[in-house]
């Protein structure tokens, strides 16, 4: 079946009526990468939002109606231990949370920031009209750290600068 | 290395031989075809911008989003390219040759506009950059100056946008009350009878469209006009035209209403131009929208006034040459004749409708009857996101829309966030639809292969519509 997807046709430098034929029937489809993120997405679930440890994303795409939302747990020392995301949207979007959520565990929440939705996209092999879809993410990412970093500077002290000159 | 020479001259002489072959296969397929030729094979030649290819295919993209926007005929390319080249000068007031060609072909199209909808008068054509900013000028000039406190406006829940935010806003601004026509089950399209309901005297504005750019309905215009005025004799009626214009006959005396809105850009004219139809009355009553030059007519240091319409409503210097493509596309219509794309569009309408049923898992909005239909079709599918309906069939060289096409309340009414949506227009052929076809049942065969991880239910999850 993932064969399908990354065959490229023998006949297409051909330009006859039958290779043009056959070039329509074989399917170019997702990118078995995608695939493999929407049939076995990574991390789906959710964190307790009310967790003090627990940094909330919740971002939308209001032109495709998709909601990306997505949580990761932090440690004291300011690394991600733990990360879960649910996303309403298309198999580009399931995807690239899924991504999003694998990428940012055992990082610490300043490290992530740096994440780039061009890297999600080719990481996936995104097809070029679905590219919002891993900025979706990276803005979903971006979005929790800020949540946890608010709530931290409410209630708990985590200095991950000072932690790192000690070491 | 002479075998190998040999052997690349042969395989590019096989190439140019197989390449001249499809040439003169597709030229004669096309020959064979003249004589029963439908108009979207006749006329698709027209358009450049069908010939080109899109993500790595053979053939050229198949459009199927004339509803968003609509492709231009080389025709009025041409006219847009000469206007620039030979004729571009301020309109209205010039005192020198290329002024006074540039004005006279401005104005003819105002004529043209106006002979199109068979207005009464050419004053009532108020050229606009959409139907959007034409009913925004309705709402915000006819509107402000003579709805009160109180007063209401009936709109269907079908509505774009652009014919629902205007009078939300106007309803704020001057506290209005908006009443909600909803669909009925056994037209798919308004339910008249409750539009009907809503009517009183303190009814101000009746909007709907003429067509739906989602449900595909044509709503009976002529019926509900006569239900306005015989219940609502206060009311203006306001119809959104950009569904229907572009592909019928849409008569404003036979019809009734008091304004119509159109999109240039959704009838082969180019972007940045639509139109405002008002009855000549109704217009020299309504006081100025926006304001500057060219819709003056005495200013002063502590006064002004302002011109008759439609001048009125035109301040700045006009998109001139936009108006000269929209003139240059209603030539273009007309020469096909309206009435000729209607006809073909009715089929395009019922074998759109009927093949799509052939796709399995697919859920189709709108009329269920196919000759009750215009040539669009919004779907949504039982498990594959309207998105990536779409980007696989992108990548099948197919164009849709898929997203809430500027119709959130409808969406909201229909109880799903989103669709995919397919619209003909004359120059799409039944080989389209049959690549769309194909091309969906593909998509949903490659996602049947797929075990998808079932969705949690999640009661604090809850998505943006």
């Amino acid at each position: 079946m993932l064969s399908i997807l990354t065959t490229r046709v023998a006949s297409r430098n051909v330009a006859s009526p039958v290779g043009m034929a056959a070039a329509r029937l074989i399917r170019r489809g997702y990118h078995e990468n995608i695939v493999e993120h929407y049939e076995n997405p990574r991390n789906v679930g959710s964190l307790d939002k009310n967790d003090k440890s627990v940094g909330t994303g919740l971002v939308g795409a209001p032109a495709c109606g998709d909601v990306m939302k997505l949580q990761i747990k932090v440690d004291e020392n300011g690394i991600i231990t733990e990360s879960k995301f649910k996303t309403f949207g298309c198999g580009s979007a399931i995807a690239s949370s899924s991504v999003a959520t694998e990428w940012v565990k055992g990082k610490s929440v300043d490290e992530v920031l740096s994440i780039k939705n061009s890297d999600i996209a080719s990481h996936l092999k995104l097809p070029p009209v679905k590219l919002h879809c891993s900025m979706l993410a990276e803005d979903a990412i971006k979005a929790a750290v800020k949540d946890w970093k608010e709530k931290s500077a409410a209630g708990v002290k985590v200095d991950v600068k000072q932690e790192k000159v000690a070491a | 290395m002479q075998c190998l020479f040999i052997w690349i001259v042969s395989c590019s002489a096989a190439h140019a031989f197989t390449v001249r072959n499809e040439i003169r296969f597709r030229n004669s397929a096309r020959a064979a075809s003249t004589a029963t030729a439908s108009l979207g094979e006749r006329t698709r030649g027209d358009f450049p911008i069908l010939q080109r290819t899109v993500t790595d295919q053979e053939t050229p993209v198949i459009y199927l989003d004339s509803g968003a926007t609509s492709q231009k005929p080389q025709e009025v390319l041409d006219v847009l390219q000469s206007y620039y080249e030979r004729t571009n000068s301020n309109v209205h007031r010039g005192a020198h040759t290329l002024s006074r060609e540039a004005t006279s072909a401005y104005e003819a199209a105002r004529d043209k506009v106006a002979h199109f909808v068979h207005a009464f008068s050419r004053n009532e054509i108020v050229f606009t950059s959409g139907a959007t900013e034409a009913i925004n000028l309705v709402a915000q000039s006819y509107g402000r100056a003579n709805l009160v406190a109180g007063d209401e406006i009936v709109l269907t829940v079908a509505e774009h946008h652009a014919n629902f935010v205007p009078w939300q806003l106007l309803a704020q601004e001057k506290n209005l009350k908006l009443k909600f026509v909803h669909l009925d089950p056994a037209t798919g399209g308004i339910d008249v009878n409750e539009l009907e309901g809503y009517l009183n005297e303190k009814t101000k504005i009746v909007a709907f469209q003429h067509v739906s750019n989602v449900l595909a309905c044509i709503n009976p215009v002529k019926e509900i006009v006569q239900k306005v005025r015989s219940h609502a004799p206060n009311a203006a009626i306001v119809l959104d035209a950009c569904q229907s214009l572009p592909h019928m006959v849409v008569d404003v005396q036979d019809l009734g209403v008091d304004f119509l809105a159109a999109s240039g850009h959704k009838m082969c004219g180019p972007t940045g131009i639509g139109f405002l139809w008002g009855k000549e009355q109704l217009l020299n009553e309504m006081p100025p929208w926006k304001s500057g030059g060219e819709m003056i007519d005495q200013v002063t240091l502590e006064s002004v006034t302002f011109q008759a319409a439609p001048g009125r409503f035109e301040a700045g210097t006009p998109a001139i040459a936009q108006a000269i493509g929209l003139g240059a596309a209603i030539d273009y219509l007309q020469k096909i004749g309206m009435k000729n794309i209607e006809l073909y569009e009715h089929e395009l309408a019922e074998y759109l409708y009927e093949q799509l049923q052939t796709v399995p898992g697919l859920t189709l909005l709108g009329p269920t009857d196919p000759k009750k239909r215009a040539a669009l079709c919004a779907f949504y599918h039982e498990s594959i996101h309207p998105s990536d309906l779409s980007t696989f069939l992108d990548m099948d060289g197919i164009a849709v829309r898929a997203g809430h096409h500027c119709c959130q309340p409808l969406h909201a009414e229909l109880g799903i966030p989103h669709s995919a949506r397919a619209s003909c227009y004359f120059y799409n052929t039944k080989e389209d639809i049959d690549a769309l076809i194909a091309s969906l049942k593909r998509t949903v065969d490659f996602f049947a292969g797929l075990n998808n991880a079932a969705d949690e239910a999640d009661d604090d999850f809850v998505p943006f519509i």
